[in-house]
């Protein structure tokens, strides 16, 4: 293949990615990964550092509306940016030990079993209101955003110690496979912290920038970040997520969830597949 | 605040899409034919695995003439910046706030950050 159509090809694809990535709180791996090594006959591990920095362009591309519209919540954010930083750190660490293979299966077995719960509240626009107690109380895991028709929709955490464990073992599997594990991330805080859907994919949104940071730099000094596969994908997914920031500020939380469901299933095979060495 | 962390977040991403597009532009103005497998060769013997500057001394001088490989590189690691200086930002943030609980969160979690970008690289355990 000529550079021009390889550029082309992937640009085009990455910015496919960047809008549904940004959509749903994932980073672009889930396309960007496969485009490359099946498509475009790329090495996995230049795939995998393409991957790393698709994550940060679909966080910080993503960003400045989300942060313009209030609708990220910084705190239940950064709360929960602990257990998945100490979390990919740990996972990077024991890395060389582990079998991918294993991992990917239960990975990929865990994301399946977690389509019931989604399911069963697919319907869901707003989580019934709660009370605010224990650790979320101390910590004020509260928030609110206004939604585009001026409503101003009011929400409060849940079980914050099942969402930081949740967030712990997503840090885990980022480090292991090199994944930005956003899908996990968006059930965390959707099935067990009960907040609006469009919170819990900004939220997560911001945490995969953060939680690819950390392990980037491993990735840059290896000297597994192409620049000439990366410019395409950065450039793609920065623009595809500014449009998909744009879509999702406008979006009603069944909408998100329902895409997300759809996300979540394909990520699940993705994974099987790739488990099971096709 | 929340205004001026919207600010940096924007001007990080228009700088390192920009430099990434002029690395891009030349690139293209002169290889626009070749063919890819040269660019795409992975050496798992050899760090970096790949013909292409990963130091900031290689990428530095790769700047001063002009090489497209290094300005690409130099957009990358501007935007591998970004959510460092969100981080950073948020910190201001929460003592703006005097939230001390949240700076003190904050703090570790930009620390575990910095530690894992600069630190981590250089410890064996971490590059198998």
């Amino acid at each position: 293949m000529i550079v021009i159509e390889f550029f082309l090809t992937l640009f085009i694809a990455s910015i496919a990615a960047g809008v549904l990535g940004s959509i749903v709180g994932i980073g672009g791996g889930l396309i960007v990964i496969p485009i490359l090594t099946l498509f475009l006959g790329v090495d996995i591990h230049y795939a995998i550092g393409a991957s790393i920095v698709s994550i940060i362009a679909t966080s910080s591309g993503a960003a400045a509306t989300y942060v313009k519209d209030r609708i990220t919540n910084l705190r239940i954010g950064m709360f929960l940016e602990t257990g998945t930083t100490t979390g990919a750190i740990i996972g990077a660490a024991i890395a060389a030990y582990l079998n991918a293979t294993i991992l990917e299966t239960i990975f990929g077995t865990i994301l399946i079993i977690s389509l019931v719960p989604l399911i069963r509240k697919i319907g869901e626009e707003y989580p019934p209101r709660q009370e605010l107690k224990g650790l979320a109380k101390k910590l004020n895991l509260r928030g609110n955003y206004t939604e585009r028709d001026g409503r101003k929709i009011k929400y409060d955490a849940t079980n914050p110690g099942k969402g930081l464990a949740g967030m712990l073992v997503a840090g885990l599997i980022s480090g292991l496979l090199g994944i930005g594990s956003g899908t996990f991330k968006v059930l965390s805080m959707d099935l067990a912290m009960k907040l609006p859907m469009k919170v819990s994919t900004t939220t997560s949104n911001f945490m995969i920038g953060v939680t690819a940071a950390a392990s980037a730099g491993i990735y840059f000094a290896r000297g597994d970040v192409n620049p000439l596969i990366t410019a395409p994908v950065a450039l793609g997914i920065l623009i595809g997520a500014s449009l998909g920031a744009r879509v999702l500020v406008n979006a009603k939380n069944t909408a998100v969830r329902k895409i997300f469901a759809l996300v979540l299933a394909a990520s699940a095979i993705e994974m099987i597949i790739r488990a099971l060495g096709f | 605040m929340n205004n001026i962390l919207g600010i940096v977040l924007r001007s990080g991403v228009v700088l390192s899409g920009v430099t990434i597009t002029i690395g891009t532009i030349l690139f293209i103005a002169n290889h626009s034919l070749d063919d890819t497998s040269a660019y795409l060769a992975y050496n798992p013997g050899l760090i970096p695995h790949g013909n292409f500057p990963v130091s900031l001394a290689s990428i530095i001088s790769g700047l001063l003439s002009l090489d497209p490989s290094s300005i690409i590189q130099l957009g990358l690691l501007i935007l591998l910046a970004t959510p460092v200086a969100r981080v950073a930002l948020s910190l201001f943030l929460f003592a703006a706030e005097k939230d001390r609980m949240f700076v003190y969160l904050t703090a570790a979690v930009l620390a575990i950050l910095l530690f894992s970008m600069l630190v981590t690289p250089l410890i064996p355990l971490f590059n198998g």
